[in-house]
Parts: C-alpha cells; sequence; structure tokens
C-alpha cells in the first residue's frame, strides 16, 4: 500500500494558524492538544539585510491525516484551509517529485499515537529463552568498587555490620 | 454593477485541492446527513468585508455541526482563517446572550443587575427614553458609536433613519483607520481608494489574459496577511510572491513579508512622509517618473517637484534613521518596475501628516503611471459604492439638524467626507457639554473602552457621565457595554443572517458576495434587520415602504425596490466577480459626467491639491516630525527613552473579538509587547516575563516577548486586549485597562484637517514587574469550551 504524507512548503508559511484550528475543530482536541502546530525560528538578522524568519507547521503525534477525510478523497482539512496554500497532500511518491521543484519545502509522513502503532508488547521467542542461570558457589571480593559521588563518601569502604 | 452581472464567479481550482471537491454546487446542497449552505460572511465575527466563501454544514436538527471553506470562491478557493474556521464555537459559546436584558441606570458597572425581557419591553423601554431625549435636548444629543469591521457600524442607517440623529461617530481619535486614506484619495483624485490590482475580479485570475503580474509591491505600513485589510484577502499577497512579485517592505517592524522583500526600510516610526518625500524626489531628479501620465494626466506636478526637493534621501535618511542607500535602492525599484503597486496601510493614518503621507503615496502611484493599470493600482470607477454611506440623510437629517454635527465648523473635511461628528471633538462635547451635551448612545459594532478609543478611562468618565441612556448592540457582553448599557439587544451571526458583501468597502470591489441564512438562534436579526424593526418601531412613517427587512437589504445594498425578489434571485449566485475596466480616465469612467479624466476640478491627478487648499490645507506635502518623539521632545528621552508602536494584527483575533473562542485565544493567550533582545537586557526584561509599559497618558501591564521583530530603540503593544473569563462589574470591567495599550494614546492630536492620531508613533518606558499575569488556558477551556 502507498505511504501517504504532507509536503509543506514552509517558504510560505505565514504563521496564520489555520492548520492548527482546523484540525482542532475537525477532531474536537481540546485546549492543549493538537494535530499540527506552527513552531517558528526567527525573525533574526544573518547580516544587514538579510532577516531568517520561518514557520514550520509539523503535524504531532495526533495527526491521522484527516482519515475520515480521505477516505472519502477528501484532503486534508489543513490542507484545504491553509491560507497560504503550502500543504499538500499525497503519497510519498508523487510528493518527492514536487519536492525537488523547489527549495524550502520537507515532506513527512505522521504517524497517529505511535505508541499504540507498536501495538502491546508480546514476548517473541528466541535463542535466549533457552539459556537457564547455571547453579554455581560465589564468594564476596571484600570490599565495595563504587562509591556514591559525595564528599563524605569513602570509596572502597563498607560497613560490614550493615551486610 | 448590472443585475445580469450576478452570476456565479468561475472557479479557479488551487493545486492543493483534491478531485473530490464541491466545486460546481449550488448556494444549497445535501450532503449526507447535512445540508450544506453556501455564504459569504461579513459580521459577525467581525472582519472586513472580505466575504470568503464558505460552506455551512447545519444537521437534521437544525444545528451547524461543521465550517469549512467554499473552493467556488474565485479568491479565497476554498481557504479560510481561524476566525471562521470557529464560526460553530462563535454561534453556540456559552457566553452570548441570545436575549434582550434591561438594567435600571443606577446599576451600570453591575454585571449581575441584568434582567432579561422581551422584545417588547425593550423596544418600549428604548421608544420612552428616546422620546423623552429629543424633546427635552433635541435630536442632536444622540450618539451612534461605530466600530470597525463590522456591517453595522458602516450603516448610517442607524443613526439617520433609526435615530435622527447627525452625531454618527466612529469612536477613534482621527478617524485614523481608512478613512483619511480614502478621504486623501478622494480629495486628490477624485476617487477613493485605490487598492492593488490581484486579478480578483478577472474570470481567469492570475492567468487572465488581461492581467499582467505586478512586478514589484510596495507594502507601506501595512500587515496584510494578518488583518486582511478594509476587505483584501492578505495572501493574495503570498499568491502573487509565488508567481514571481517582489517586494519592498516600509514598516518599524519586522513582519513575515520583511524577511522576504528584496529592501526592507526598518523607518523610524511616524516618519513615513519624509521617506515618501525623498522616493519622489530621486525619481524626479533621476527621470525615472512616466513622461506621458504626468504630462497629461497630472495637475502641478512642477510645484510637487519643487516641495520634495526640500527633502533630499541624505536628508530623510536621517529623520527616518535608515541607510540613504536603501532609499535610493526602494525609489529605483519601484519606479522602474512595471506594473508596480503600492499597499498603504493604517500606519499612514495614524500619525499627524498621514494626510500628506497619503499625498506622496498617491503621488508615487500617478507619476510612475500605475494607475489604473493591469497589476498596479486599481482606480474605483464612478459606479464604486454599493455601501450607501449617505443612506438616509436627505429624507431624516434637514439640514440645520446637519449643520449641528459635533466638528462641522472647524473640520468641514472630515465631517463632509464622511458625514460623522469629528470624534476628538466629540470626546470634548461629551466631557463640557459643549456645544451642546450628549445624552443618548448607541454602539454600532463598537467596543471603545477595550478597543477603538485613545485613553478609554477618558471616554468611559464622559459616557458615563453624560449618557441618560444606552443601548448595546452586540452578541457578547463586553466592556464597554457592561460600563454604559441600560438596555442590551442581541443580535445574529453571520450564519443566521441574509445581506451582501461588496470587497473593499465597495470601492474597488472585485467580489460582490452573498450572507445566506444556515441556522437561527431565536429570530435574532442582523444589524440591518435590527435597524429595520427599531426603526420602524420608533418611526413607523421612514420605514413604510418596505414591506419587511428583506426589502430594505434589498433597497440599502442592491438600489433596487423589488419587493425582495431581485435579492432572492441575484444572492443565489452566493459570489460574483464585479467587472472591471482598466484606464478608466481614458474611457470616462471615472466621472459621473462621462468625460475622460479625474474627477477632480483640474480634471487631473492633483499633486497641487486644489480641495487641501480649499479646506486651508498646505496644497503640498510637507512632513512633521511626530508631536511625541525622542527628537521632538529630546527633554523627555531620559523619561521615556523608546519609541512605542502599537496595534500590528494577529490572525487569530479581530481587534477586541474573539478572546473568549478557545481556539483563537490558544493562540494568543496574552497581550504581547515586543522590545529587542539588547533593549530587554538593558531593563532586565526576560522573554515571557510581564512588564509595566507608561508614558505621560496612562499605563499597561503586558507580557514580553523579547525578539528582533523591533530594533533596540522601539517597543510594539498588541491592541484591543480585555479578558472575557474575568469578573465584568466595575471596576474591573474583564480587566479592559489593566492591559490597555490605548491608556498610552492620546485624543486630539490629528492633523488639520481632523483626521489623524499618533497611536503607531509615541514614546513610552517599560520595566519588569515580578507578577505574572499570565492566561489559564484551562480556565477558558472550561468557561467558554462547552458549546450550549
Amino acid at each position: 500500500m502507498a505511504t501517504y504524507g504532507l509536503l509543506i512548503d514552509y517558504e510560505y508559511c505565514t504563521n496564520c494558524g489555520s492548520c492548527q484550528v482546523s484540525c482542532k475543530e475537525e477532531h474536537g482536541y481540546p485546549v492543549g492538544k493538537t494535530g499540527i502546530a506552527v513552531h517558528a525560528d526567527g525573525p533574526w538578522y544573518i547580516d544587514d539585510d538579510n532577516i531568517n524568519f520561518n514557520y514550520f507547521p509539523l503535524p504531532t503525534d495526533l495527526c491521522d491525516l484527516c482519515k475520515d477525510r480521505t477516505e472519502r478523497g477528501r484532503e486534508p482539512i489543513c490542507v484545504h484551509h491553509c491560507l497560504a496554500n503550502i500543504l499538500y497532500y499525497g503519497t510519498v511518491e508523487e510528493l518527492s517529485k514536487k519536492l525537488e521543484e523547489k527549495p524550502k519545502q520537507m515532506l513527512i509522513v505522521p504517524q497517529y499515537m505511535p505508541r499504540v502503532a507498536k501495538g502491546e508488547f508480546v514476548h517473541q521467542e528466541n535463542a535466549t529463552d533457552l539459556h537457564k542461570a547455571a547453579a554455581m558457589d560465589v564468594k564476596g571480593t571484600g570490599a565495595s568498587t563504587f562509591g556514591a559521588h559525595r564528599a563524605d563518601a569513602k570509596v572502597g569502604e563498607y560497613e560490614e555490620d550493615a551486610v | 454593477m448590472e443585475l445580469s452581472d450576478y452570476k456565479p464567479a468561475p472557479v479557479v481550482k488551487l493545486d492543493s485541492l483534491s478531485d473530490v471537491n464541491d466545486i460546481g454546487k449550488p448556494w444549497r446542497y445535501e450532503d449526507g446527513d447535512y445540508t450544506v449552505t453556501r455564504t459569504c460572511p461579513w459580521s459577525p465575527p467581525g472582519c472586513h468585508p472580505v466575504g470568503c466563501g464558505l460552506k455551512l454544514y447545519v444537521n437534521e436538527d437544525g444545528r451547524l455541526e461543521h465550517v469549512e471553506g467554499d473552493e467556488n470562491h474565485p479568491v479565497t478557493q476554498g481557504r479560510l482563517c481561524p476566525r471562521c474556521i470557529t464560526l460553530k464555537d462563535y454561534v453556540y459559546s456559552p457566553a452570548r446572550i441570545l436575549t434582550p436584558m434591561k438594567r435600571d441606570r443606577s446599576e451600570r458597572g453591575n454585571a449581575d443587575a441584568w434582567e432579561e425581557c422581551s422584545w417588547d419591553e425593550a423596544f418600549a423601554i428604548i421608544k420612552e427614553n428616546y422620546e423623552r431625549i429629543v424633546a427635552e435636548y433635541g435630536p442632536e444629543t444622540i450618539i451612534g458609536m461605530s466600530g470597525t469591521g463590522r456591517e453595522g457600524g458602516t450603516m448610517s442607517l442607524y443613526p439617520t433613519m433609526v435615530f435622527g440623529t447627525p452625531n454618527y461617530c466612529y469612536m477613534q481619535s482621527g478617524y485614523a483607520c481608512y478613512t483619511p486614506r480614502l478621504a486623501a484619495a478622494a480629495y486628490i483624485t477624485g476617487s477613493t481608494y485605490s487598492e492593488w490590482d490581484y486579478a480578483g475580479a478577472l474570470p481567469d485570475r492570475w492567468d487572465d489574459e488581461r492581467y499582467t503580474l505586478t512586478e514589484v509591491l510596495v507594502m507601506w505600513g501595512k500587515a496584510p496577511l494578518e488583518s486582511n485589510p478594509d476587505g483584501f484577502f492578505g495572501h493574495a499577497v503570498v499568491d502573487a510572491m509565488r508567481r514571481g512579485t517582489r517586494l519592498i517592505q516600509i514598516d518599524p517592524r519586522v513582519n513575515w513579508l520583511s524577511a522576504r522583500a528584496d529592501i526592507f526600510i526598518q523607518l523610524r516610526a511616524g516618519t513615513d512622509t519624509a521617506l515618501a518625500m525623498a522616493m519622489l524626489d530621486i525619481i524626479i531628479k533621476e527621470d525615472l517618473y512616466d513622461h506621458e501620465f504626468v504630462e497629461y494626466w497630472c495637475y502641478g506636478f512642477e510645484q510637487l517637484a519643487e516641495r520634495v526637493a526640500t527633502m533630499p534621501a541624505e536628508k530623510a535618511a536621517e529623520i527616518c534613521q535608515v541607510p540613504v542607500e536603501k532609499i535610493y535602492a526602494a525609489a529605483r525599484m519601484y519606479a522602474k518596475a512595471k506594473p508596480a503597486a503600492i499597499m498603504w496601510g493604517l500606519a499612514v493614518d495614524q500619525k499627524t501628516d498621514g494626510m500628506q503621507n497619503s499625498q506622496c503615496i498617491i503621488a508615487l502611484q500617478a507619476i510612475t503611471g500605475n494607475f489604473d493599470r493591469p497589476g498596479g493600482q486599481l482606480v474605483p470607477g464612478a459606479d464604486a459604492g454599493h455601501n450607501e454611506l449617505g443612506f438616509g440623510y436627505k429624507e431624516c437629517i434637514p439640514d440645520e439638524l446637519f449643520q449641528k454635527m459635533i466638528g462641522m465648523d472647524q473640520y468641514p473635511a472630515y465631517c463632509n467626507m464622511i458625514l460623522n461628528s469629528q470624534c476628538d471633538l466629540m470626546l470634548e462635547a461629551l466631557e463640557t457639554e459643549k456645544p451642546y451635551p450628549i445624552r443618548m448612545g448607541f454602539y454600532m459594532a463598537s467596543n471603545p473602552l477595550s478597543n477603538t478609543s485613545m485613553e478609554p478611562k477618558r471616554w468611559h468618565d464622559a459616557l458615563c457621565k453624560s449618557l441618560e441612556f444606552c443601548i448595546g448592540i452586540d452578541l457578547f457582553m463586553n466592556a464597554s457595554i457592561q460600563a454604559t448599557c441600560d438596555i442590551f439587544l442581541p443580535i445574529a451571526t453571520t450564519a443566521e443572517r441574509e445581506g451582501t458583501v461588496f470587497t473593499h468597502y465597495a470601492p474597488c470591489t472585485v467580489t460582490a458576495g452573498f450572507m445566506h441564512k444556515a441556522v437561527d438562534c431565536g429570530g435574532l436579526p442582523s444589524d440591518m434587520e435590527l435597524a429595520y424593526r427599531l426603526g420602524k418601531y420608533l418611526h413607523p412613517e421612514r420605514f413604510s415602504k418596505w414591506a419587511n427587512e428583506h426589502e430594505l437589504v434589498e433597497a440599502f445594498r442592491l438600489g433596487v425596490e423589488n419587493g425582495g425578489k431581485t435579492f432572492d434571485e441575484v444572492s443565489k449566485c452566493v459570489v460574483a466577480q464585479v467587472p472591471i475596466e482598466y484606464y478608466k480616465y481614458e474611457k470616462g469612467l471615472l466621472r459621473q459626467d462621462g468625460q475622460v479624466g479625474f474627477a477632480t476640478p483640474t480634471g487631473r491627478v492633483e499633486l497641487w491639491s486644489t480641495a487641501y487648499n480649499q479646506f486651508g490645507e498646505d496644497p503640498l506635502p510637507y512632513y512633521i516630525e511626530p508631536e511625541f518623539s525622542p527628537v521632538s521632545k529630546p527633554e523627555l528621552v531620559d523619561e521615556y527613552p523608546l519609541i512605542l508602536t502599537t496595534g500590528a494584527r494577529v490572525t487569530a483575533f479581530f481587534h477586541s473579538e474573539n478572546r473568549q473562542i478557545p481556539y483563537t485565544r490558544e493562540l494568543n493567550p496574552d497581550p504581547l509587547l515586543e522590545i529587542n533582545p539588547k533593549t530587554a537586557q538593558e531593563k532586565g526584561i526576560a522573554d515571557g516575563q510581564w512588564v509595566r509599559v507608561w508614558n505621560m497618558f496612562g499605563e499597561a501591564l503586558m507580557k514580553a516577548k523579547v525578539t528582533d521583530a523591533v530594533d533596540e530603540k522601539t517597543v510594539h503593544g498588541q491592541h484591543g486586549w480585555w479578558f472575557p473569563e474575568q469578573d465584568g462589574s466595575e471596576p474591573n470591567l474583564y480587566g479592559t485597562f489593566r492591559s490597555q495599550i490605548n491608556n498610552l494614546c492620546p485624543n486630539g492630536h490629528m492633523g488639520k484637517l481632523g483626521f489623524g492620531a499618533p497611536n503607531k508613533c509615541l514614546i513610552c518606558n517599560v520595566e519588569p514587574v515580578s507578577e505574572s499575569y499570565d492566561t489559564d488556558m484551562n480556565l477558558i477551556w472550561e468557561k467558554f469550551g462547552k458549546l450550549v
């Protein structure tokens, strides 16, 4: 199955907030949670004439690429509402071609709830399962090898009474 | 615009839009369980008349469930900003008021003293007070207090036909928003504000055969991406940039566009007129102007050349504190480009010499031959004006009453131009009862104590003292209504109403849109419908020619009277493009008499202004140092070492609106003061720390944003702040005075014609405070997140 993602032409992201707010409306995410957020870098001066000032809309772990919409053939709601029209939805293959057209773009494949996507932990049988711990006699060294990093710690000494 | 022009605009599909889309859908259609209504909103919520395309999804229970941008709109093409994306939250906000309320005058300021009442009772109370006040003091003692953006603020119908007062008053000192620019353009060119031609009216948009892409766009004191100024879809600038348009940015503050401009002139706030004169001087001296246009279509070029020669680039560079080579480079780049356009913003109005700043910008546009050139400046034609400014004056305001308008004697260029009382003199009238007392008021989409008015405490005291009766008309309670009103009338949102929206407040209109009613929240009226209902109740004779509100909308907005049928028919197009012509001055399309030329006394663009001259103003541009600056007030530099500029827009809010909408508030939870890292360090201010900012007019507490967006000598304060989550009663009034940057902005410092205010070029000082006033977004969510 093809992998879908978002192509972001961040040269023209203006930080209008439409992606974030649409996403929250679409999914009903409360204050403090969102499927996409805009990150800022700048303004700062590179030199007297050049200013670095970029915004980056980045999907979060709550981005499901608007599954309900894309299943109906629609684009994700952030793509629909983006005021600067800098978000594109498609397969990585299609978007990769677009990525070559100009600089200051990025292609992102988000994952919805990655911890959940990994599934429940299930032990996989492997070669180490066969190793059983051996029954053997052990003698002490009589000294502590490591001490705490404290001014009053005496490295190498231990209180015999405490053992 | 002919009635036959109201046909669905051709659609230009965005490349990001899926092939599964709603292109070609009618004004209303079914989609699964939803009835979808296509509409072009124009307030409330407040916004300038852009009329973006909107699809409203309503379920079987008649409830708005989903809002989406309409891809059928030729300019917005499905795109939408956060304020309409959250429309559902605005419509069903738990803070919204759906029933009229009354309160005894002695209880003003007590948030708990309101009692719900019927519309009949509310109207009866209004009638009783209105008739008493008119009989006792005269109709001129009534003030219609207007704000910006919402349709209600533009409706002269309210003061004229409903209340019969000449004192319609926009509540901002010097009307320092758009109107000074409109007035300057009207006086100098005979047409109002010339908008950049962004192909909005052309069927194939940017690729239309009649269009040529703008080579150079000058952003002069304007941040259109955030503000969608005066009905302009801000992101059209980005559309053009992506096609190759290059920028020159003139602003004391770095914004996103500055970083992408070929030339960024970060001038000292308020010195724009010096810069503009110098650019004119360079273009004239270096012979970069359009000789034919100047010779055949301009008046007073020699005198202008002589005047601007007094402001050589070197002198301007010193005044503006910018490198002189940048001024030369900007003048040359702009003059050599064709087509080129200047987008001139609010900063032009917000200074004492704003009318001169406009005069220079118009001269730049004219002598470079960019007037009415495709991709240049679109000039409003003789047929402009669907938002009829003069509506109701003739029938309802006899001349003798009209002449009583506050300010008519001193500022006729202001009062006659916009048919408004002069705001600063209105404040004096409220305070002194001279030339006569002001006894009754009503709000026309305005929240002056939190946003529109300067020195809002002065306005607060004056309104509370002087008004015997005051009516609040809004959707939410706010500080102004809480402090001053005795009656509250609730109105409909854009989702609950019909109406029209003509871009750019009607001059240079590129699209004509229609609002369609999708939901009902208790039969609440729009401002227009309320004016009809209340007007008919107070003055049945004035409204008898319209059988209902619907007919009034048709008459007011379409200029036809056909029992509402014409409106019903044409409104189904949802959005139409307005036919435009280029080079109208050569075609006799700028003047009522149909002759070629401009609608000015000389028939030309008056670089030497006969109108300014007639009003006693200098006919040629001149620079005035801002009245409050380190240069004009060196004795105050120790006390107020920083330049204060205010009011840059953000997409989260329309002025004082949207703060009770959690998703927009989350984008900008606190009132920010931008301060340069070096200045912050000197003052001991950390990023995110709260600070006190103050000057001789007042103070405010704001949250520091340490950023290179401003230089070391300048700070910028956000405007419009109040806190709907806080206690509304006096004296707190939703905290409206706590973080109010307008506390630091004076009244009474306008230019000679009564226009302009120094809101973007003042002085101040800043110090850190130890307390934090950070907004608790969880509280906002708890209070406003649960829709009703």
